[in-house]
Order: structure tokens, then C-alpha cells, then sequence
């Protein structure tokens, strides 16, 4: 390898992706528009539940009970009832999520101390809002029986690292991994597989620069814009989504750096086995970006899987970040939690250009 | 172990020096012995014996398809042979790839620069990879670019630049390191006739300086420039030799017909046996024999019947190589268009008129003024470099593109009035054609004739016309994506005349086809103008020419002049040569540049003017 003609590489990437503005965009604008679209779009929060009720009770009582739903923030009355017959075609037309169903006695029940029923109808077609939403309304149901028994029991309850336990915190500190993992690999890829439409590859092929030599040109620099992509949108999170930062600033860009090199080697792996610049998108797309949502458990969580599929996760780099995105960012957490991830996605990164390294041939066929 | 084979690497070329000098003591640069190459096991090139030489201009020609970028590519060594071997510069191209790619200037055909990047970047990034000290680069991309005369323009972009400028930057690019052999693959695609020239020039100086140039090209009067060619066909060298001994070998057995039934010449000549290839020019019908110096009585008595009249002609290479490739057999005239029923017929049939036509792009004139008469059934050839106009005067007159002022008609119908009208009465077949590749012949054929409102009985007299006066019979059922550039554009052809249009429009329609097809395909387009059809072909291949009655001269957007080949050049000054299509070309270019040049400082005389 000689350093004068890796350097000839990387003036010359650095050249083009300055002055190519779809490169710019994909490097810096796009995943500032996938942190909004996501990090507002994905919202595991319940809020504003429709609620119907029926009400046969008709007492100060009953009222009471149906104020205390309105007034929480969980649930918004859009509906009450004469009888159960309109509750069926309420909920068929997606009027309400939820019917409280309040029996006639529940008033005369309440004030002798014995236990009065109602009933709590769910939507059940998605269930995880479902249960939350149902959780909410057993909690108010419940507390107002406490209330009217005086009963002395006080659950405090306590949240760790996302105080307020809002999602947004969770899914934004989550999507970085999956930003990284869906832009540096496809413009790397891209800026190969561009060579090779344009034949401009061919010019490379007979010269005497080394598949190395080549390759780490155009990783350094791609390496490089995608590290400020991530220190963009890390930078976003904090100021604009308010997510907490309570680790060391210098293990992220440890970690941070690691995982962008192992994205954009991935995107050069790529390169390596396809000819056009379509199929390059789509594999980008399928190998990256896709398993990123899916198995990196920056939504769905990876302990809830199935075991095979957890093996599976292991293959994609994105799962260890967003572990140690989290960590830092949220736990704060030190290299003692952080090697095993590091050194797995570490390991990654040198297999894959290795692979790309011997794969790659100065070769048209 | 370096040493070893260095010091081996010599021994051998000493022997190669002392054992196998040339005839004239220049030692061979390139050796391939049975060279093959397949791609999924299909036989792309074989048996590929050559030797090329020091200080030569080498010329691979062939159509596309026949394996010329293959070969350069495995000469190149990016590309590992399936059989055979061969050497370059004695190293062998498959353990000494590295060394080779590091020696040689190899230029793969199309753009490869890169256009975010200026002229300046571009010779930079291609010094750098090959090492060289800054004064050494400096100074060399000085003279280089001085030669092709870039050195103005360092800090352009290199998408900026129009073709010839970015094929003569590509050349630069290849020439840092002084590489003693350089493979250009298709040197002259997209490039105008007027830097065409200075590419000839920089070519020449450098094979005088003892460089080695191999050069690929679709086009005979390209190849007329080197000092040796081979000619590929089919994956196969079908003979090496001097540009000057090919013309020799084919002299005596080539004659011009000057005749007033065309159609009957020519199906006398297809049945005869000693006939080998046909060209149907604008005025007249070339024809190349088997035998030398001789016509048969039978065949000249029956040529000339009708006040026909043969001389013998100069050969060109395109006959060298009908003559080594075997030729091609010419099928039977072809017939007329069978007059389908149309909804209408045009006024005036296939007559094109424009009165100063203009087509602005904001600041650029596209068409400055363009005004022009075609008859109908006239072969017009509209020649101009790229950006000259052309395309925009073809969309203008299909009615793609408006006018910014001025008229124009076509068979009596304003295009400005009802270009919808018109759109039934047109055809046209682009230098890519547009075909569907996942579609068969057939399918192809059905689906144009359905686009053009052809119905039933028409539908199928139209298309069994098509099919049998483009050869197609045979080939129906295949697929395009599996048929050759010749096939499919016959089919395009097919596909663009069905409906019997009153004007056709080709785009550089044989621009890469083999000699015989190219023949077949002008055959049948002088039929289709004979029958009254206008057939308005635009090119900047000069070959191409031969076929039209008169050219059009496009340049800067003007039309600079208009007239039959021989009658352009006889109205040039006495103190111009044109010998060829190409020459007068560019005479006519210098002309109007200079007089272009002479308004702008007689504009800037009357500006200073007042003030002095």
C-alpha cells in the first residue's frame, strides 16, 4: 500500500462528494427528515383513547366515576349510550376504542361497601395500545374504589433512566443505530457502483492503484461524512428532542465511530457484488436499513422474540449499537458494559472490509 | 524471489529482441497466440492470433457485437483470457496484470472522467495514482493540455465540456505517466468531426514519438487513419493487413451503377453468383464481385440495358471487409408498402417546409432561423456535431418541442396548428432503439401497431409488409433482448414503418452494424423514398452521407449550408480541398466561424465607435 495513492483517492472522493449536492442531502438531510418522521411517527405512548359510555346507573356516583376518565389525559369521551345494542356498531365503525359500562345499582352497591361491577369493553384489533389503554382504565377504576373505601394503601411507584417515561425519548435514542445503518451504506455503495455504470471503473482497473488502496479511499472519506451525520443527528436528539445525555461524550464517539465504519464497510461489501446502481439501492436496503427496524430493538424488543430470531439478530451490527447508544446515552453506562458490544461490532468491521478486500477484483469479469 | 523473476524477466526479453524482429526491426509491443474469451460459456472471441508492433496506429475494426472491447480488455489485462495467452510488452497478461495495468494508457470507450471534478483535478488524481513528482505532473499536463488545447479551461468542470473536449481531456488523463502502448476502446463515440481531427493529430505525433496506439471503432472511414487493422467478425480476426494493401486487394472487383430502375438492377445482381455485396447509394447502386476486372456478358448486358452505365470505383475497407467476412446475400428488392386503408392521407404527402424556424433555451438559440424545403421521397441527411441543433429541429418537428417563433409544415399541415394531426403521419427510430427486449419480435410488431391505430385486416397487411421487406420471417418468436444490434434495428425500422408514415425520421440508424446490414438497411429505405416516403436521417457519421440525395449543414444552430455532396463541394473556394464528405464538413465550419467572428468585431468596432 502506498500513502500517495490512497491519498489520491481520497481527494478525489472528498472532491466529488463536496460538490455532489444528492450525496450532500443523503448524507445530511435525509436522516434529519427519517429522525422527525420517526422519532414523531413512532409513538408507543396512549393518549386521547375514544371512549364511549353507558351509563344505566344515572347517579352522582356513576358521574364520578366517568369524570375521572374524562379528566385524565388517557381518554377522551366521543360517546354515551342509551343501550348495548348501539355499542357493537359504535366500535365496528372505529367511533370508540373503549366502553365503560356502568350496570343500574352501581351508586346503591358503592355506598354500602360492597363491590359494584362495571365493565370495561376493549377494541382489542391492535392489541398493544389495547392493553395499555386498558391498563389506564382498570388503574382509574381501581383508584376510584380506593378513594371511596378510604383505604390506606398507596403504591409509590419509581421510573429509572426515562423519568417520564416518554417513548420519544426511547424510539429517538434508538433510531441513531438505525439512521447509520440506513444511509452510509448506501451512499458508499453507491459511490462504487456509480464507477462501475459509468465505466470510469475501468480507467481504475488499468491503473496502479491496489484493490486496498482503492477501497480504503473511498471508506475513509464516506467513514468521515457519515461520523458528522451521526454527531448531526446525536446533536438533534439532545437539543430538539431534549433526550437526556448522561454518559461520557468521548465513549459515543468511540462506539460511534466503530459502528459508522462497520455501516459503511458493509455499504462497500455491497458494492463489491453488484453491478448497477439499482440493485445496489435494494440491497442496501434489504441487508441495512430493513433488519435495522426490525431486529436491531430500537422498537421492538429483542427479549421478546423468538429464540432463533435472537440468534438471528446477531448478525446485524445495528442491535450491539443501539445497546451501547442507549447505554451511554441514557444509563451512562462505562467500558465495562460496553467492550463485549465494542469488540463484536469492531470484529465486524475488519471481517467485512477484509471480505470486500478479496472479493473485489481489478477485473471487469 | 522479486529478483529472480526480474532477472528472468530480462533473459526473456533479450530473446524475444534477438529471436523475432519485425520486418522493418520494430519489435512486437502486443502478442496473442489463440486467444479466447467466453462469457457464460458462450464463445465471445477465439482463436485470436496477432501480433502488433512497436510505433504503429493499430486498428481493430468490426461491428458492435464482434468482441473488439473484449480484446482490449484482456490486452489491458483487466479482463483473464478462457484460452490462449497473450503479452504485452513481454509480460503476460494474466501473472503480470499489475505491471501491465501500471504501464499502459488504456481508455475505455464512453466518458469515464469525472465530472464533479475540474480538467485540472482530473490530470491531478491521475498523476497522483501513478506517483508522479508535482514539477514532473505540472509540466506535463502543461504540454498536454496545451496540445488539445484544454490549458485555457483547467478549472472547468469536466461535465461541462462538450465531447470532444472530455474524449481529448480522457485522452490527457491517460498520457501522465508517457505509457509507450495505449488502447483506446471506440475513441471517436459521441466525438464531432472537428476534434475527431485533433484526436487524428495528437494520435499521430505520439505513434512519431515510437508509442504504440491500438484503437477499436465501428467505423471504416475511422480505421482509414491507421497504419494496420484487423477486422473482427463474429468473435473472429478475419484478416490483418496495411490500410493501403486492403484497398489494393479489393480494386477491379468494385463498379458504380448508374441506372433508372433500381429495382430491377438490383434483383438481377442478387441472383447472380458472382455478385457479393450490393450498396444502394443516393444516385447510384454499388456493387463488389467475387472476380477481378471482369463482368460477366449476361450480367452487363442486363445491367445496361435500360441506358445503364458501370465504371469501375474505388474500394473502400467496408468492401475489404464483405470481401474477407464472406459477405452477406442481399434478399430480393423490397416490395412497396401495400397502401394500407388510413384514416387520411397528408395534402402533400411527405413534403417538409420550415420558415425561420427558432427554438430558444433562455439565452441559447437551439434553431437560429432555420428555413428549409424537403420533397417528398427525398433521403435528406441533416449532419451536425452534437449540440449543433439537430435534435431540437427532429423535436420540433414531431411536435415535442414548441417554437419560439417561425412555422413549419409537413405535408401541407402547420406542426404549430395541429400536431396532433400529424403525429399518425410520422415515424421515427432513434439511435437507441425503442424496443421492448422482454417482448418477442411478434409482440413488438403487434404492440407498435396498435400504438398507431392499425386494426384487423390493416394490422396484419401492415405488419406481414414490415416483417417481409425487413427479413424479419425468421426470427418472430425471439426475444429482442437476445437478438443482435443488427436484428433489432431492423426490427426498430420494422416497427417505425408500419403505418406508412409520410415522413420517417432515423437517428443515426447503422451506426455500428456490419457492412451488409448496413447495405440491407439502405436498400430498403431507398424503396421506401422511391414509393414517397421522406426520409429525414440524422447523423455525424459521414458514411451515412453517401445514402442521402442532399445534406444539411447544422452548425451553432444555423443552417450553413444545403445542396447534394458534390455540389457543397464545388461551391467551396477554389483555394479549399475536400476530398471527402468529412473534409467539406469542416470547411463549411471554418467558413462560418470565421464569418461568425468577423460580425463580432464588426460589432465591437461600431460600439467603440461613437466613443472615439
Amino acid at each position: 500500500m502506498k500513502l500517495h495513492r490512497l491519498y489520491a483517492v481520497m481527494r478525489k472522493e472528498t472532491r466529488e462528494i463536496i460538490r455532489d449536492h444528492v450525496t450532500l442531502s443523503t448524507a445530511f438531510l435525509f436522516p434529519i427528515v427519517m429522525l422527525f418522521m420517526f422519532g414523531y411517527a413512532i409513538s408507543l405512548e396512549v393518549e386521547d383513547v375514544s371512549l364511549g359510555v353507558l351509563d344505566q346507573d344515572q347517579t352522582p356516583s356513576s358521574a364520578n366515576l366517568i369524570d375521572e376518565f374524562t379528566e385524565s389525559a388517557y381518554f377522551k369521551l366521543v360517546r354515551n349510550y342509551e343501550s348495548e345494542v348501539q355499542i357493537h356498531k359504535s366500535m365496528e365503525v372505529n367511533e370508540v376504542k373503549l366502553v365503560l359500562v356502568i350496570p343500574p345499582g352501581f351508586n346503591a352497591l358503592a355506598g354500602r361497601k360492597e363491590n359494584p361491577e362495571v365493565q370495561l369493553l376493549i377494541d382489542g384489533t391492535y392489541s398493544a395500545t389495547a392493553l395499555v389503554a386498558l391498563n389506564y382504565g382498570m388503574t382509574i377504576v381501581s383508584k376510584f374504589k380506593e378513594e371511596q373505601d378510604n383505604s390506606l394503601i398507596d403504591v409509590q411507584t419509581r421510573i429509572w433512566y426515562n423519568p417520564s417515561l416518554r417513548s420519544l425519548i426511547y424510539v429517538v435514542s434508538g433510531l441513531y443505530a438505525v439512521i447509520i445503518a440506513a444511509f452510509p451504506p448506501l451512499l458508499t455503495t453507491l459511490a462504487i457502483v456509480r464507477e462501475k455504470e459509468s465505466g470510469s471503473i475501468q480507467q481504475i482497473y488499468a491503473s496502479p492503484l491496489t484493490v486496498p488502496e482503492f477501497l480504503l479511499g473511498k471508506l475513509i472519506p464516506y467513514g468521515f461524512i457519515s461520523s458528522l451525520q451521526l454527531v448531526s443527528i446525536v446533536a438533534l436528539g439532545y437539543y430538539w428532542f431534549g433526550v437526556p445525555f448522561n454518559g461520557s461524550l468521548g465513549y459515543l464517539a468511540i462506539a460511534g465511530g466503530i459502528y459508522v465504519f462497520c455501516n459503511v464497510g458493509i455499504g462497500l461489501l455491497i458494492s463489491t457484488i453488484t453491478n448497477s446502481q439499482l440493485l445496489a439501492v435494494l440491497l442496501a436496503l434489504v441487508v441495512t436499513m430493513m433488519p435495522s427496524i426490525l431486529f436491531s430493538g430500537f422498537v421492538f424488543p429483542i427479549y421478546a422474540m423468538a429464540e432463533p430470531v435472537q440468534a438471528y439478530t446477531h448478525l446485524f451490527p445495528g442491535r450491539f449499537f443501539v445497546d451501547v447508544s442507549r447505554g451511554i446515552i441514557l444509563k451512562g453506562a462505562g467500558p465495562a458494559e460496553m467492550i463485549r458490544p465494542l469488540s463484536f461490532m469492531l470484529a465486524y468491521t475488519l471481517a467485512v472490509f477484509f471480505a470486500a478486500v478479496v472479493i473485489f477484483k481489478k477485473k471487469v469479469a | 524471489m522479486n529478483k529472480v523473476t526480474s532477472i528472468e524477466r530480462a533473459v526473456e526479453s533479450l530473446q524475444v529482441d534477438g529471436t523475432s524482429p519485425h520486418e522493418d526491426g520494430r519489435k512486437p509491443i502486443i502478442e496473442a497466440h489463440n486467444l479466447g474469451r467466453a462469457f457464460n460459456e458462450k464463445m465471445v472471441l477465439r482463436e485470436v492470433d496477432l501480433t502488433i508492433y512497436e510505433a504503429e496506429i493499430f486498428g481493430l475494426l468490426g461491428p458492435d457485437g464482434a468482441g473488439k472491447t473484449t480484446l482490449m480488455q484482456l490486452m489491458a489485462a483487466i479482463l483473464d483470457p478462457s484460452e490462449g495467452h497473450c503479452t504485452v510488452m513481454e509480460h503476460n497478461t494474466v501473472k503480470d496484470d499489475y505491471w501491465i495495468n501500471s504501464h499502459i494508457g488504456y481508455m475505455f470507450q464512453g466518458f469515464t472522467l469525472y465530472d464533479k471534478l475540474s480538467i485540472a483535478e482530473n490530470m491531478e488524481f491521475s498523476a497522483d495514482i501513478r506517483g508522479l513528482p508535482k514539477e514532473v505532473y505540472l509540466e506535463r499536463q502543461e504540454r498536454l493540455l496545451k496540445m488539445a488545447g484544454l490549458y485555457r479551461f483547467l478549472d472547468r468542470a469536466a461535465g461541462n465540456l462538450s465531447g470532444g473536449m472530455r474524449k481529448k481531456l480522457s485522452l490527457c488523463t491517460n498520457l501522465m505517466h508517457e505509457p509507450r502502448l495505449l488502447l483506446l476502446d471506440e475513441l471517436s463515440l459521441g466525438v464531432d468531426p472537428a476534434s475527431r481531427h485533433e484526436l487524428w493529430a495528437m494520435l499521430n505525433t505520439f505513434r512519431d514519438d515510437g508509442v504504440t496506439v491500438v484503437m477499436s471503432t465501428p467505423y471504416m472511414d475511422e480505421a482509414e487513419h491507421c497504419d494496420r487493422i484487423a477486422f473482427l467478425h463474429e468473435g473472429e480476426i478475419i484478416g490483418v493487413d496495411k490500410v493501403e494493401n486492403l484497398h489494393t486487394r479489393c480494386e477491379g472487383h468494385v463498379y458504380e451503377l448508374h441506372t433508372k430502375d433500381r429495382g430491377g438492377a438490383h434483383n438481377r445482381l442478387v441472383e447472380h453468383p458472382d455478385v457479393l455485396s450490393i450498396r444502394h447509394l443516393a444516385e447510384s447502386v454499388h456493387f463488389q464481385l467475387h472476380t477481378a476486372n471482369h463482368i460477366e456478358a449476361g450480367l452487363k448486358a442486363g445491367l445496361t440495358e435500360n441506358g445503364g452505365r458501370i465504371d469501375p470505383v474505388q474500394p473502400t475497407l467496408d468492401d475489404a471487409y464483405t470481401m474477407l467476412s464472406g459477405g452477406e446475400k442481399s434478399s430480393a428488392y423490397a416490395e412497396s408498402p401495400p397502401k394500407i386503408h388510413l384514416p387520411e392521407r397528408l395534402p402533400e404527402g411527405g413534403l417538409i417546409r420550415t420558415k425561420d424556424m427558432r427554438v430558444e433555451f433562455g439565452d441559447f438559440v437551439a434553431n437560429n432561423n432555420v428555413t428549409l424545403e424537403i420533397k417528398a421521397g427525398e433521403v435528406f441527411g441533416f449532419l451536425g456535431a452534437n449540440g449543433a441543433g439537430k435534435t431540437t429541429f427532429i423535436r420540433s418537428l414531431c411536435g415535442l418541442q414548441k417554437l419560439t417563433s417561425g412555422d413549419a409544415w409537413i405535408g401541407g399541415v402547420s406542426i404549430i396548428d395541429d400536431p396532433k394531426r400529424l403525429r399518425n403521419h410520422i415515424g421515427y427510430m432513434s439511435q437507441r432503439f425503442s424496443l421492448y427486449p422482454d417482448l418477442t419480435v411478434a409482440e413488438n410488431l403487434s404492440f407498435f401497431a396498435g400504438v398507431y391505430g392499425l386494426e384487423k385486416g390493416d394490422k396484419q397487411k401492415a405488419m406481414d409488409w414490415a416483417v417481409s421487406v425487413t427479413d424479419l420471417s425468421g426470427v418472430m418468436n425471439h426475444l429482442v433482448a437476445d437478438m443482435s444490434g443488427a436484428l433489432s434495428q431492423r426490427l426498430a425500422l420494422a416497427c417505425a414503418i408500419m403505418h406508412e408514415p409520410a415522413v420517417i425520421f432515423l437517428d443515426e440508424p447503422t451506426s455500428g452494424v456490419s457492412p451488409a446490414a448496413r447495405y440491407k438497411f439502405w436498400q430498403l429505405i431507398q424503396t421506401l423514398a422511391e414509393s414517397g416516403t421522406t426520409i429525414f436521417v440524422t447523423t455525424h457519421y459521414m458514411e451515412e452521407a453517401n445514402y442521402c440525395h442532399r445534406l444539411g449543414l447544422m452548425h451553432q444552430g444555423r443552417l450553413i449550408g444545403i445542396g447534394p455532396a458534390d455540389e457543397l463541394i464545388a461551391a467551396l473556394p477554389a483555394d479549399v480541398e475536400a476530398e471527402s464528405i468529412e473534409d467539406m464538413f469542416l470547411a463549411y465550419i471554418k467558413i462560418e466561424d470565421a464569418r461568425l467572428e468577423e460580425e463580432r468585431q464588426k460589432v465591437n468596432i461600431d460600439k467603440a465607435g461613437p466613443s472615439t
